[in-house]
């Protein structure tokens, strides 16, 4: 009983800590909000009947990327998903932005949809979990000299898309 | 040897938040590697701002409500080879479906159920719990009566053609049988489909509908009694 409870407390610690972004991670990954939420419930289903093989809580977030990935690879290896709109796809948030910043913020994520996957992915790695360009590399099994590289492409494609979308003046300065 | 300054923007576009002490010191060598740097994290933070999004409202509910399910360890090699034929089967049968969009309910089930289905119909040796039942049903703004929830051995929610929806897998006597329920979707009622050596059989609901889907030789039409009777929707006013 002490045994259930235990795993029971230590599976609620991982969802309350990673399900957030592992959501994020999700739908910025298929772009399509129930997709990315059968995603997460999948990704946790799987944790909870493999939790007793995770001896290391420090590594749980890998590992839970890890389940994400090849849930969500086993879901699209047959096709891609089609991103729906952006608008639809992005939840509401409470921070309050001037008009300028709004529309910065907007032509960014919609910049974020049209990154090829191969450069979206380390970079939602690097920037949703703070993952290190070693920890990318090992996540993605790529070399850490061409994530580096991606991350630096996903960013120069990203601010590109940006200034070819964005149509004010300040926009084009803050890039 | 001092970091020249395209070099230096290389490795800030790749890592921004980068605190080496080489780059520290290539950072503070010069106003212009002061000034790429500053630039490179204010449009992090944009970035960071904008990938912000707030987890739905009930899905750490339902995630937490995961640790309420037996623990299972699986046997993966059954579970992967089960996988290896949905693929096998799925590759051929997607060559004419268009969308991830689901144009037709035909489109929705086939699709639906090659992502999971046959695993789990393989995957619930026990029966889930009627909290569990329960707590995803009034979710949905439904019910299953008593009738229909003692033949259900797994439930979860899914995406439907409209909305979330619930995958469940009941029991019968030629075995299990998985029922789809969709609580915004309009169907015809009575109604067969078939896809993959699977066919279907729609009811329709007073909201929404369930699509009862079996092996070719399972009579699914025999659960459309109890699916009409004991499955309740629109237990609330929109």
């Amino acid at each position: 009983m002490t045994n259930d409870t235990d795993r029971t407390r230590r599976f609620n610690q991982l969802a309350e800590a990673y399900s957030t972004d592992l959501y994020r991670y999700a739908l910025w990954l298929c772009g399509n909000d129930a997709l990315a939420k059968d995603l997460v419930q999948e990704t946790f289903l799987r944790a909870w009947r493999a939790l007793d093989n995770l001896r290391d809580i420090g590594a749980a977030k890998s590992w839970l990327i890890t389940i994400l990935r090849r849930e969500y690879a086993r879901t699209f290896e047959r096709k891609l998903p089609k991103f729906t709109d952006v608008d639809k796809v992005v939840v509401a948030d409470d921070v309050e932005l001037e008009p300028d910043q709004h529309t910065e913020r907007e032509l960014l994520r919609k910049g974020i949809m049209k990154l090829d996957p191969k450069y979206r992915d380390p970079l939602l790695l690097q920037v949703i979990f703070g993952h290190s360009c070693a920890e990318i590399s090992e996540q993605l099994g790529s070399s850490k000299s061409a994530v580096m590289t991606q991350l630096f492409r996903a960013r120069e494609k990203l601010k590109a898309q940006i200034q070819k979308d964005g149509v004010t003046g300040n926009v084009h300065e803050l890039f | 040897m001092s970091m020249s300054f395209s070099d230096f923007q290389r490795l800030i576009g790749a890592d921004p938040w980068n605190r080496d002490p080489e780059t520290v010191r290539a950072r503070n060598s010069a106003p212009e590697f002061a000034q790429a740097a500053s630039k490179a994290e204010a449009f992090e933070r944009k970035l960071q701002s904008a990938l912000q999004l707030r987890l739905p409202a009930d899905l750490l509910t339902d995630i937490k409500n995961i640790s309420h399910q037996p623990a299972q360890q699986r046997n993966w090699m059954p579970l992967a080879l089960a996988a290896s034929l949905l693929l096998a089967v799925g590759a051929l049968s997607m060559v004419w479906k268009q969308s991830l969009q689901w144009n037709s309910i035909e489109a929705y089930l086939a699709d639906h159920y090659s992502h999971d289905g046959t695993a789990l119909l393989e995957s619930t040796a026990e029966a889930v719990s009627e909290q569990d039942i329960i707590r995803i049903m009034v979710s949905l703004n439904a019910s299953a009566g008593q009738q229909l929830a003692g033949l259900i051995k797994f439930i979860k929610f899914c995406p439907t053609p409209q909305g979330r929806g619930a995958h469940m897998v009941v029991s019968t006597d030629h075995g299990p049988v998985t029922i789809i329920f969709m609580p915004k979707t309009q169907v015809t009622d009575g109604e067969r489909v078939e896809f993959d050596q699977m066919h279907a059989y729609l009811v329709a609901l007073e909201h929404g509908s369930a699509a009862i889907i079996g092996q070719t030789s399972q009579a699914v039409e025999s659960l459309q009694a109890v699916v009409r009777s004991s499955l309740k929707t629109g237990l609330v006013s929109a």
